[in-house]
């Protein structure tokens, strides 16, 4: 890249507000001709918004946005297509049952002549699409069907779609990779990468990953945002990891901040995993939880924090390894042989997972455990209204309506209803919750977060994915620190001296 | 979230400390729309059949009425169910009309016994279908529309493609039909107190509530570890017993069984009534009860029309515009809005 060469996206104090939360805050950056740019920061730190922003999904609050000289004023993701930005999604968004060459050129079709009254000149399409490909060297038949290739080589065609849209020749297309590499194996992410190299020979590239060691291989610089503004944009040679976690997490270092008698490490475990392992997923994880006892899994996204937890539940299989309740090493673990051992599950898709919507609080909380509330095959309506009352008061559900469908209260009140359906067995022994504070108030989720408490203390084993890590910090007796499937690290909190966020945050990227 | 009208009323009352204030509440809760749509549509129909020509409402309108309503009942009753857990099942009207046939060849020799064991094997052929739904997933609607055939198939082999009579016992079925209480025959009584049963069942049973919570959202009620499995056979033999139930109901009134005969048109009315009884296509929202004047609105609406001067030739036409109307009319749209 040449210092003098021209500037293909210039982006000068951009903000976006959702509400009271100010996701993007007078972000101002500039991408030269032949840049490859790597984006980084924690979850939430307002990268996504400002891709919507670029790619025409979401429109700025504030500010003005360039590109190759034009001021671009996207009224949707189609106008960032025609001025050449192509998104690369972490979830593909390809139609998989068409052929490459339709995927490549299907914006194009109308606007470029390939398709005569409604009926497609599929020599052109395919020429094009060919020629498309070979521009960005990538070996692949335009007319194999998307479904039939691999993962790297889908990701290949996103690419050739993305750069298919190059509205005038003197304009350079933009690129933008999010998060192209969580998904990989590292074989395909040198492919990735050579891809990459080729494609700054005639377009920029934003690189969006959480990934450090990637960051500082394939890109020219390194642009960190933390809470919706950009904290360092600098060169790639010369920054060290130490430097970015600094400008990606806040500058004060959260201590431990327990407050709760430790319990012991000593006695049985009431749930105990051995090297337990699914392919592409997690791999080798050990660690036990015994009575009393938060565990905090800590990680990125792609960590495979979420699928452990699923894979404790019974919810997902795995491939080898043990899991032990109580002692016992259990064998076709299914959803219902572990809540018959006592087991319970916080899904982080609450409204999907969590809760019956349609469905009154009295009936979610006699869903899944009806013994307290039964007559032989037949439910005691009473009882389970008088249940739900108790429920409701305890956690001060408003309105206090338990006849009301789950849907039509706020979501933080559905949760409470989701805690207290699982909290309603005594015999409870291990609660799984994965990101279980999502999308609460504080209010909200100190009371959440007192009832996780006062489930330990009555002896319950938690296993904790927590939103953040100040979350982990406050609530965990042990953090596990997951990278790529893999336990990169545990802290003790018990032992532990001081413990900063950034310390966590390096073992996690 | 935002509230529905009518529910920041209901939260006020509730916030009284006010018992009165609180019954009135649940009390509108349950006199909600959908719950009183599938009797007053039908009654409004009455009404203007009763103007139009006063003969359709004594005994004997009463009695033409539900005798070609209990057939439909029977298989709208299992449909209900079925729907009610999500999936649909095309094959039962086949499974009624196979019945019917077993039925014919069976009862001249072996009676009671007869009854009971062909309304058994038609249970477990039902479930069969449920079980292959629920450990293949293939879709309900592809599935059952496969059993679909093949029932049909059973029923002209079994048959010989002939028209069955029941030779002996002939009085011991046809007394279903004949015997009336209230102008009413003891088929349509049947569908009645199985519908009665069939609500208390979803109302008041954990099974019951597993079937609802699978067809509102199955993957939260696996993840509450409901039986989800268990809920779709249970849902399947269920509509495998109501249309055994029907195709005895078809023997009794035709004396006979045909593989083209009486009952060999019962699947989509069976649908329309259902769905006239309030029950929702996506699943989660059932009340058998309100399903018997689903299904007598539906068989009343032929009458209806030709009580109104309608021509033969226009009595298609307008049975499909009165179910679109009706179903319209019926539907419960509170729910879905916010769920999925």
């Amino acid at each position: 890249m040449k210092p003098d060469a021209p500037v293909v996206l210039r982006l000068t104090n951009v903000s976006r507000s959702f509400g009271k939360i100010k996701a993007v805050r007078s972000v101002s950056l500039e991408i030269r001709k032949g840049e490859v740019i790597g984006l980084t920061g924690e979850n939430g730190a307002g990268k996504s918004t400002l891709l919507k922003i670029l790619a025409g999904i979401e429109r700025p609050d504030e500010g003005r946005m360039e590109i190759n000289g034009k001021v671009a004023n996207f009224k949707g993701p189609n106008d960032a297509l025609k001025a050449g930005v192509g998104v690369v999604h972490q979830e593909q968004s390809l139609f998989t049952n068409l052929t490459v060459a339709e995927n490549i050129e299907h914006q194009n079709i109308e606007r470029q002549g390939l398709s005569r009254f409604g009926i497609h000149d599929w020599g052109r399409i395919n020429r094009e699409a060919q020629k498309v490909l070979e521009k960005i060297g990538v070996d692949l038949d335009s007319r194999t069907r998307v479904g039939d290739l691999g993962f790297v080589d889908r990701q290949m065609v996103e690419i050739a779609r993305a750069v298919s849209v190059n509205p005038d020749k003197s304009g350079t297309p933009l690129i933008i990779l999010d998060e192209p590499t969580a998904v990989l194996e590292q074989a395909e992410v040198e492919v990735l990468e050579r891809e990459i190299r080729k494609l700054r020979e005639f377009a920029s590239v934003i690189f969006v990953s959480h990934r450090l060691d990637e960051v500082l291989r394939i890109c020219d610089r390194v642009v960190v945002m933390r809470h919706g503004e950009l904290t360092s944009d600098r060169l790639t040679e010369g920054v060290t990891k130490d430097e970015l976690f600094r400008a990606m997490v806040h500058e004060t270092p959260s201590v431990a901040m327990r407050s709760r008698a430790a319990p012991s490490k000593e006695g049985q475990a009431a749930i105990e995993v051995r090297n337990l392992t699914r392919h592409g997923r997690f791999d080798n994880v050990s660690f036990a939880v015994r009575p009393g006892e938060i565990v905090a899994l800590v990680g990125t996204n792609g960590s495979g924090r979420g699928a452990l937890a699923r894979a404790l539940f019974g919810a997902e299989t795995f491939d080898a390894g043990t899991i032990e309740v109580n002692g016992k090493a259990v064998s076709r673990w299914t959803i219902a042989k572990a809540v018959r051992a006592g087991l319970a599950y916080v899904p982080a898709e609450r409204k999907v997972e969590g809760m019956i919507g349609g469905y009154p609080g009295t009936r979610n909380i006699a869903l899944v455990h009806p013994e307290h509330a039964r007559v032989g095959p037949f439910l005691r309506p009473r009882k389970m209204a008088h249940i739900a009352q108790q429920w409701f008061n305890r956690l001060g559900v408003s309105p206090n309506d338990i006849h009301q469908p789950l849907a039509q209260f706020s979501g933080g009140n559905q949760q409470k209803v989701v805690l207290a359906k699982w909290l309603n067995n005594p015999e409870l022994k291990v609660l799984i919750l994965d990101h279980p504070l999502r999308g609460l108030d504080v209010g909200v989720s100190q009371a959440v977060n007192r009832e996780i408490r006062k489930a330990c203390d009555n002896g319950t084993a938690v296993v904790l994915i927590p939103d953040t890590i100040e979350e982990a910090l406050e609530m965990a007796d042990e953090i596990l620190v997951l990278k790529d499937g893999r336990v990169s690290a545990r802290h003790d909190m018990r032992s532990a001296g001081e413990l900063d966020v950034r310390e966590i945050v390096s073992e996690m990227v | 979230m935002t509230y529905r009208s009518g529910t920041p009323a209901n939260v006020e009352a509730l916030d009284r400390p006010d018992k009165v204030a609180a019954t009135l509440v649940r009390l509108r809760r349950m006199v909600s729309w959908h719950v009183i749509a599938p009797p007053l549509v039908f009654f409004a129909i009455l009404l203007v059949v009763g103007i139009a020509n006063p003969a359709y409402l004594g005994p004997f309108g009463i009695s033409i009425a539900t005798t070609s309503a209990a057939p439909i009942l029977l298989v709208a009753l299992g449909q209900a169910m079925v729907l009610n857990t999500g999936s649909i099942d095309l094959s039962n009207a086949a499974i009624a009309l196979f019945g019917a046939i077993i039925f014919a060849l069976t009862i001249p020799d072996a009676g009671i016994v007869a009854m009971i064991a062909v309304l058994i094997v038609l249970t477990l052929i039902g479930a069969v279908n449920g079980a292959i739904l629920a450990y293949t997933q293939v879709p309900s609607f592809a599935l059952t529309l496969g059993t679909l055939g093949i029932l049909q198939t059973a029923a002209l082999v079994t048959s010989g493609s002939e028209t069955i009579y029941v030779s002996e016992n002939r009085d011991l079925v046809t007394a279903l039909h004949t015997i009336k209480v209230l102008s009413v025959p003891l088929t349509f009584w049947i569908g009645v107190f199985a519908a009665i049963f069939f609500w208390a069942l979803l109302r008041f049973t954990i099974i019951g509530q597993n079937m609802t919570a699978v067809g509102k959202n199955e993957s939260g009620a696996i993840l509450s570890a409901v039986p989800n499995k268990q809920a779709k056979i249970i849902a399947f033999a269920i509509s495998g017993f109501a249309s055994g139930l029907a195709g005895l109901a078809i023997v009794a009134q035709a004396g006979s069984a045909s593989a083209s005969g009486l009952g060999s048109n019962l699947l989509l009315p069976g649908i329309a009534a259902a769905l006239v009884g309030g029950t929702s296509i996506s699943g989660g929202q059932a009340n058998p009860i309100n399903v018997v004047f689903g299904a007598l609105t539906v068989a009343f609406v032929p009458i209806a029309a030709q009580a109104l001067g309608f021509g033969a030739q226009a009595q298609s036409l307008v049975y499909g515009i009165f179910i679109i109307v009706i179903v319209a009319l019926t539907t419960s749209r509170t729910r879905g809005a916010v769920i999925k």
